[in-house]
């Protein structure tokens, strides 16, 4: 973690509305996810318990306190997605990502990485992109209509190799 | 701004009290049971156990069943505490508990007071609970810790049936003065302290240990050194003996006791002569 | 510049008429709302840039979307003299098709239709054209003839990252008549003569709602719009922002003017950045017009608007969540009262509103309470946007008034289910909603009315359910959302929601109990009253309405152990047609448990394992003979695919 860096995010936020769901999320657009350290930097910085910042960062669905891998898969969950097959979609990526199904973080959100760090698959309750379901993303790219037999030629695209 | 004088009708039976109080407050001070696991008179309402739920009477009022806890009164505001609807819900929410928190003595108390005795819905174990399988997430601990304490130790984690209270990341805290005082508003008696030699342990806390301070007099260990010192830093007696400083309870009150005798006799002496 | 005059705005709209409707030029926009953008309308965009680049007769432009969303990528071409043609399913390989030969351009096969004239409401009709021969006008297609476009009066024509277009159309022009001819009382009065309802769901009077805030005596106040968009099946506030952002910001203006506030915050998702982007934009654009800030019009009146972001919790849109958040606090729900119009943000009166209800305030202002009660019904004025999605032809977002049939969404305006497959039933609000079975179809479609049905209006998702979705698992995806969005604080939602979805989970493996659905009758009762929020208070409605109109389908899944509709991985099984099967081994090569084996070439000799296969569903998917077949208990699918079939 850089001091620097996170001491001109903490800058930015002149208004104190929004303010410290701003700052991490500053914070984890830098690193992907929320460092330990950068996180008791704030708490000093701010005169904020570690035990809040901490209490956020787990309630929030959007922050990551573990590293993550290289792209980030995301699969949509929401109705209209469900509808149309959406968790089928979630079960083929964790079996050709070969990623277990029971792994959680401490704060039980699903996140899950893969080996060799190059790719976290995680879901979302909707990206408001009902129209194209089901759909999902990687990295900041939304892929609608996508279908099970899709699935290995937008991994590739990625840099997936097939084992 | 003085409140206004008001009556309410509890169970049928009017009491006196001011606008705007809260009910609850109005049917304990009347010596009224209401259960209730979040609430404290010292903190702000919470209204997160639904335990102290009450039926109002009032006609035109929409939401009948509401917590008493958050319930401000009005003039001729008519509430039961215990309707064949508020009991209905009550018990469901004690199974609930139950489920959740099997472990509690407390618990189990209060829920066979309204005749539950079991629980149709899957029990929450786990072998390493910090907590006993004992708490219930009502937030006292947490908000006692932050709002009375200003330590800020302790926090929910996670949201959802997922939530937990401990200290960020797992890990013994730095901030814990070791009052005890989450031990001591916890409702079902999750939180676990113990006390080896010159450390306590707050064991339900990633296991945080706190420093002790010894009696100078009889050399027990007797309270946390960072508490002293926060109590120094917010109240501090400046005719507080120097002497009393560093004694436990038991030696001070002797101390006390001794020089109020020394006093008494030097006066009595004063007389005789 | 400062605009602050009536010949000051009039001038900027002279400047932003030229750009929507030039004189001498060929306007080319692209539907670029985050649905067009990712069906590819962003490389179309780029490729008009690239082949355009030398050429000054034609004006590229983004726009936001029209709503049509199953047709997208739209592209827009406005030709003077002529009109708007609109192509649909635009792809780069059509880019030199439509730029070569302008005057041949209603030859093209993918032109959806025309606009002639288009009525913004808030300036005068515009009338573009209306010169394409045998192109049908855009309010004669089944899609859009129904629909009342108010909240969407700009969407999918002007391009929403220019405020001079929003000006050209008739923006800020309400702001203008409020800031200098109306009084605080008098907007709210005609806030509340127009009878508009709160449009996030639960529909209270937004007249009401403003002069309870009014009344309040502080010297600091706020208004909030709540862009926090969480129920699952819903977009239609991320269009909003993205195709028509001043619409937004020119409400919130009059709000915060009506009810004495200086400050506004827009509470928006994480999950929508590119709508953050385009309210940022037109923030600064409206500052620096002096249209925020200080002596905004030179009426003396300051506003200031900030963004704030969400992280990710359905539970923010509860509005005392919400403003925990904004504080910087865990989004938990605290108990009212104080209610947000006494003690709100910081602990100031606080209004908030969702975008769609910020939206419809200049149309009030400008035409007044009388003008908007012409739309809706008696109890529910104006209109409503709705996304229509799931198992429906014509995917969307729909604009109709008040008090139009369920059925004229969902078949007219809709086309029904795709492929010929039976509607079963629609999910209106979200988790908080319920699903109304066919008999309800007539039904006209208001709060009262939803309600009625145990359903609620909600933020606007229709999600559109056919004999493919299996009601039991509708129930179980909700309550699985809700648990998973459920806060933690009070325990009626943290711990009844839960054991909700466990016994559901039961069911949904054949180990369901017929007593079961007498527990969850009670549960969900005490959820429902007991509850703190209106999360807990209404996450019980999916299963109560399914319970209330599939409840055949519960009885199926707990006495026969059948998913009827085949969706339930336990109580289904994979097969193998032999008779259509050819040996191609595609099934095997992609099953990603290897569960398929056989001989290649010999179609009698492959099968499934069902020991090991996980039900995934990837050879119902990959096999093109419809050799694959599902079946759970005799009930056979007749259906060509997996996920890709609709």
């Amino acid at each position: 973690m850089n001091k620097e860096h996170v001491e001109n995010i903490i800058r930015r936020y002149e208004n104190p509305e929004g303010k410290i769901l701003g700052i991490l999320e500053d914070i984890q657009e830098t690193y992907k996810y929320l460092p330990k350290e950068s996180l008791e930097f704030v708490s000093k910085k701010l005169g904020m318990p570690l035990s809040k910042l901490y209490s956020i960062a787990t309630f929030y669905s959007f922050f990551n306190l573990k590293p993550v891998g290289e792209h980030i898969i995301t699969v949509c969950m929401g109705t209209a997605c469900h509808v149309r097959g959406a968790k089928d979609i979630l079960n083929n990526l964790i079996e050709l990502l070969k990623i277990g199904v029971n792994e959680t973080t401490e704060d039980g959100k699903f996140f899950l990485t893969t080996e060799d760090k190059h790719f976290s698959l995680n879901t979302a309750r909707c990206f408001g992109c009902c129209s194209m379901a089901p759909v999902i993303r990687v990295d900041d790219k939304i892929f609608g209509y996508v279908t099970i037999k899709d699935l290995p030629k937008i991994l590739k695209a990625y840099g997936w190799k097939s084992k | 701004m003085k409140s206004k004088d008001i009556q309410v009708l509890i169970n049928g039976q009017e009491f006196k009290a001011k606008e705007g109080e809260l009910v609850i407050d109005i049917a304990r001070r009347n010596g009224i049971f209401i259960p209730a696991l979040c609430y404290e008179e010292s903190l702000k309402p919470y209204g997160a156990c639904r335990m102290c739920i009450v039926e109002i009477k009032n006609e035109g009022v929409k939401k009948k069943i509401t917590t008493s806890c958050t319930l401000q009164a009005f003039d001729g505001l008519s509430i039961e505490t215990d309707s064949e609807e508020v009991l209905k819900h009550r018990k469901v929410l004690l199974e609930l508990y139950l489920a959740q928190a099997p472990n509690s003595s407390k618990l189990k108390e209060l829920a066979l007071r309204y005749g539950v005795n079991r629980t149709r819905f899957r029990q929450k174990i786990r072998d390493d609970d910090p907590l006993n399988n004992s708490c219930v997430l009502c937030g006292l601990c947490v908000r006692v810790c932050s709002e009375v304490m200003s330590a800020g130790v302790i926090n929910f984690i996670g949201r959802g049936e997922k939530t937990r209270v401990n200290t960020p990341y797992f890990e013994q805290s730095e901030l814990c003065l070791g009052c005890r005082a989450c031990a001591e508003v916890c409702p079902t008696g999750a939180i676990e302290f113990r006390d080896d030699g010159d450390i306590r342990i707050a064991a339900s806390w990633s296991n945080t240990k706190v420093e002790l301070k010894k009696c100078s007099m009889c050399g027990k260990y007797y309270a946390p050194v960072k508490l002293d010192k926060k109590i120094d830093t917010l109240y501090y007696y400046k005719d507080r003996d120097d002497e009393l400083r560093d004694m436990c309870p038991d030696c001070r009150r002797k101390a006390i006791a001794r020089k109020m005798t020394l006093i008494a006799e030097n006066e009595v002496e004063k007389y005789a002569k | 510049m400062k605009i602050n005059t009536l010949e000051d705005l009039i001038y900027i709209r002279e400047v932003g008429l030229k750009k929507l409707k030039p004189r001498d030029k060929v306007r080319v926009s692209v539907g670029m709302a985050t649905c067009g953008i990712s069906v590819g309308g962003d490389v179309v965009f780029e490729e008009l840039k690239e082949k355009l680049k030398n050429r000054d007769d034609v004006l590229l432009t983004k726009t936001g979307c029209i709503g049509f969303c199953h047709v997208e990528p739209l592209v827009n071409v406005f030709i003077p003299g002529k009109g708007i043609l609109i192509y649909h399913h635009v792809q780069t390989k059509d880019v030199k098709k439509i730029i070569d030969n302008f005057s041949e351009a209603e030859k093209l096969d993918n032109v959806l239709c025309q606009i002639d004239k288009w009525y913004h409401i808030t300036s005068d009709e515009i009338v573009y054209g209306g010169g394409f021969t045998n192109i049908p006008r855009w309010s004669e297609l089944g899609f859009f003839k129904p629909q009342r476009k108010l909240v969407m009066r700009n969407s999918g024509i002007i391009n929403p990252e220019d405020i001079d277009e929003y000006i050209a159309v008739g923006g800020y022009s309400a702001l203008f008549k409020a800031l200098k001819k109306m009084t605080p009382e008098e907007i709210i009065n005609e806030v509340k003569k127009s009878g508009l309802r709160g449009r996030g769901g639960a529909g209270f009077p937004t007249g009401v709602k403003w002069e309870l805030a009014k009344n309040e005596q502080s010297d600091v106040k706020y208004v909030i719009c709540n862009a926090d968009e969480g129920d699952p099946g819903a977009y239609m506030n991320r269009n909003e922002m993205e195709s028509d952002p001043h619409s937004v910001i020119e409400g919130m203006i009059i709000g915060g003017y009506a009810i004495g506030a200086h400050k506004g915050i827009i509470y928006i998702r994480a999950e929508y950045p590119l709508a953050l982007y385009r309210l940022q934009k037109a923030i600064n654009e409206a500052k620096n017009y002096g249209l925020l800030g200080k002596n905004i019009l030179g009426s003396g009146f300051d506003f200031d608007i900030t963004i704030s972001k969400g992280a990710g919790a359905f539970v923010c849109g509860e509005e005392t969540a919400l403003i925990a958040s904004i504080e910087g606090d865990i989004g938990r729900p605290r108990p009212r009262p104080p209610f947000p119009a006494q003690k709100g943000l910081w602990g100031k009166p606080t209004n908030i509103n969702n975008v769609e209800t910020w939206t419809n305030i200049p149309l009030i202002v400008k035409k007044g309470g009388d003008w908007f009660r012409g739309f809706g019904n008696e109890k529910s004025p104006g209109t409503k946007v709705f996304s229509l999605v799931g198992k429906v032809e014509n995917v969307g977002l729909v604009e109709v008034e008040l008090g139009t049939p369920i059925k004229t969404v969902v078949y007219d305006i809709g086309g029904g289910a795709p492929s010929g497959k039976k509607v079963k039933a629609v999910q209106t609000g979200g988790p908080s909603g319920g699903c109304i079975p066919t008999k309800f179809f007539d039904l006209p479609i208001d709060y009262e009315n939803l309600t009625s049905v145990g359903s609620i209006m909600g933020s606007g998702g229709l999600v559109v359910m056919d004999e493919n979705t299996c009601m039991v698992d509708t129930a179980k995806f909700f309550l699985d959302f809700t648990v998973d969005e459920s806060c933690g604080k009070c325990v009626p939602c943290r711990e009844g929601l839960k054991h909700m979805l466990f016994i559901l989970e039961n069911i949904t493996k054949g180990n369901g109990k017929e007593e079961d659905i007498k527990t969850l009758e009670q549960l969900s009762e005490t959820i429902k009253t007991t509850s703190l929020c209106g999360l807990g208070q209404t996450a019980p409605n999916p299963v109560i309405t399914t319970i209330k109109y599939f409840k055949d389908e519960y009885l199926e899944h707990i006495n026969n152990k059948r998913c009827p509709a085949l969706v339930c991985a336990t109580l289904i099984e994979f097969e193998i047609d032999q008779r259509k099967c050819t040996g191609c081994a595609v099934c095997a090569k992609r099953c990603p448990v290897k569960a398929i084996d056989g001989i290649i070439g010999i179609g009698e000799t492959f099968r499934i394992d069902p020991n090991k296969c996980i039900k995934c569903g990837t050879c119902l998917d990959v096999c093109k003979l419809g050799a694959v077949i599902k079946t759970s208990k005799g009930v056979v699918n007749e259906k060509q695919g997996h996920t890709s079939s609709y």
